[in-house]
């Protein structure tokens, strides 16, 4: 292979100032935009167009028996009527708290993490393949093993009971407190594999004579982590930042495996609140009018994304 | 004289914070495995939590439930198929977008970006009624084409990159040989870029095995459930029989682990490189 690359890129050495090089790649250029042609087919129809059609359903009253039929316009009622319920304002705390947590949990973890398996060697290679096929797994099965972790008698209640720390199981799952936190705590521990993975690479990036200068200078490994590393990966973390961000904003699979959006509505995101609106109540209109707002968030995140990549990319 | 530099081995707090992840990663597996071979009644028991006689019927009851295996081959139909649409559409837009530069492919990029972090609960609704008209329903291509449309961007943006790594000047050499743009795409860029498309194709096999709610959705009878939905439709329904929920996890896992063993290699490079940029 390596030797296939090298002689046809001799051979354009000695070739291309023959052929016009300023007409041609113009000409070729312009011809390989056909070759995005079906995947801008195939997204319009079934992307864009079913994003319109959520908006229409928006602002129109669509229930189980009008699904296939003509809709009523009713403009932002469904919207006020998320509103005035108190399900979206609950939805929203719940979703910015849901964020918050996975976010800092997950960057944080993913970069400790990330530092103690660095160093390459038998036993850390082992753990960082044992966490990279966790995040490989459905997020159904990790959500069904939390489940049964997490339950009355689970792994965790046992470990508590045995240490003697509460006397009564604690309802991880079920409690209204608790609930919210747990279900994020488990998100946090499937994303911090993949954000490890991505963090090691940009400590793995960093040239081995800067923790030589720094040692020279006389740094030890905490004054090193603080002064070469994080500095480091300051750029990969903004990325990894908005895409935890958004991972956790489009959490769906592991509340409907552990909590199903209860108790009561206490694990209710926005984005599983929309669901539930639109399947479980067959108020398609209202769930509709729910998702179309966690679209609008979404397009504020993927601005600061392309601007933190544009960023990156520079530096 | 210069100081001796110190060579940077793991020290207590580094093999603390591993043993920590090795309880953390490690353990869950091994609890999912233990109890798939547990009696339902074992699990209540805290005695029985690491010492029990350890037993197959778990799996052996879901196996002769008879919907198991239907229920693997349509998770296997499905993410396949997801799969080979996926890249047949995401490969040539990944090569096109990586090689033509200009405000369209910018547009493009961001269109992409923006789809790629919608809710998934966004699509499933409109779908859900897109689909009820086009008699899409309970049938395993509405699922395949509802994936797909789901991992097409995913795919384009983390394929880009592998595109754009591929020399130019190979290009132009196979075009001085009087190539067609066409062969030169497949005879000269794919096979340099294979590894982005293993890579991909690998990741969008793996999301799609897991993928459920397209699935418990649009396929109208738990009867043809691929595994992921069926697992979520037994995990939350009440009076869960564990050791059966946990052969299950298993038995959907498996593929899973087969798929992972060949290609983590490969992940490891391709997704730092795909996630970033």
């Amino acid at each position: 292979m390596e030797t296939a690359v090298t002689s046809v890129q001799t051979r354009t050495a000695a070739g291309g100032r023959v052929a016009s090089p300023a007409r041609r790649p113009r000409r070729r250029g312009q011809g390989r935009l056909l070759y995005v042609l079906p995947a801008a087919v195939f997204l319009a129809v079934l992307s864009f167009y079913p994003l319109v059609q959520l908006v229409r359903m928006s602002v129109s009253n669509v229930t189980a028996s009008t699904l296939n039929a003509s809709w009523d316009f009713v403009g932002t009622a469904n919207f006020t009527a998320g509103l005035v319920q108190g399900d979206l304002g609950k939805a929203f705390w719940n979703t910015a708290v849901f964020v918050i947590v996975v976010t800092v949990i997950g960057l944080v973890g993913g970069l400790a993490a990330a530092i103690v398996l660095r160093h390459s060697g038998r036993i850390s290679g082992l753990l960082l393949g044992v966490m990279v096929f966790v995040w490989a797994l459905p997020p159904v099965v990790n959500g069904s093993v939390w489940k049964f972790l997490l339950g009355d008698n689970g792994l965790i209640n046992g470990i508590v009971h045995a240490t003697g720390l509460a006397g009564a199981p604690i309802p991880f799952l079920y409690d209204e407190h608790f609930a919210l936190m747990s279900v994020a705590l488990v998100n946090s521990w499937a994303i911090i594999p993949f954000n490890a993975l991505v963090f090691r690479a940009a400590v793995l990036g960093i040239p081995a004579e800067t923790f030589e200068a720094a040692q020279i200078d006389g740094a030890g490994p905490w004054q090193e982590i603080r002064h070469v590393l994080l500095p480091a990966v300051r750029p990969t973390s903004l990325v990894l930042a908005v895409l935890t961000i958004v991972y956790a904003f489009r959490s769906f699979d592991f509340i409907y495996v552990m909590t199903y959006g209860g108790p009561g509505t206490s694990t209710n995101t926005l984005p599983f609140l929309g669901y539930l609106q639109a399947f479980v109540r067959f108020d398609y209109g209202l769930g509709s009018a729910t998702a179309v707002l966690t679209v609008l968030m979404v397009l504020v995140l993927a601005v600061v994304y392309a601007r933190s990549v544009r960023k990156e990319e520079a530096e | 004289m210069m100081r001796k530099i110190r060579k940077t081995g793991p020290g207590p707090v580094t093999w603390a914070l591993r043993a920590v992840l090795f309880l953390l990663y490690g353990v869950p597996i091994l609890w999912i495995v233990l109890t798939s071979l547990k009696e339902p009644g074992d699990v209540l028991s805290s005695q029985a939590s690491l010492i029990f006689r350890p037993t197959l019927s778990a799996y052996t009851d879901a196996i002769s439930n008879g919907g198991l295996l239907d229920a693997g081959i349509q998770s296997f139909v499905i993410a396949a198929g997801t799969t080979i649409l996926t890249l047949l559409v995401a490969i040539p837009a990944a090569y096109g977008l990586a090689k033509v530069g200009g405000r369209i492919t910018t547009v493009a990029l961001g269109l992409l970006i923006v789809l790629q972090m919608t809710p998934q609960t966004a699509t499933v609704i409109p779908l859900f009624q897109i689909f009820g008209s086009w008699g899409l329903l309970d049938q395993r291509i509405g699922v395949i084409i509802a994936d797909t449309a789901l991992l097409v961007p995913f795919a384009i943006l983390l394929l880009r990159p592998f595109f754009r790594a591929v020399p130019d000047a190979l290009e132009e050499a196979g075009a001085i040989d009087g190539a067609r743009n066409w062969k030169i795409f497949t005879s000269i860029v794919l096979p340099v870029a294979r590894n982005g498309v293993a890579t991909t194709g690998t990741l969008v096999f793996l999301l799609s095995w897991g993928e459920f709610l397209y699935a418990i959705n649009f396929l109208l009878s738990p009867g043809s459930y691929p595994l992921s939905a069926l697992l979520a439709q037994q995990v939350s329904a009440f009076g869960i029989n564990w050791p059966g929920l946990m052969a299950l996890a298993v038995i959907t896992s498996i593929p899973i682990l087969i798929l992972f063993v060949f290609t983590y290699r490969l992940l490891k490079e391709g997704l730092t490189l795909g996630a970033v940029k």
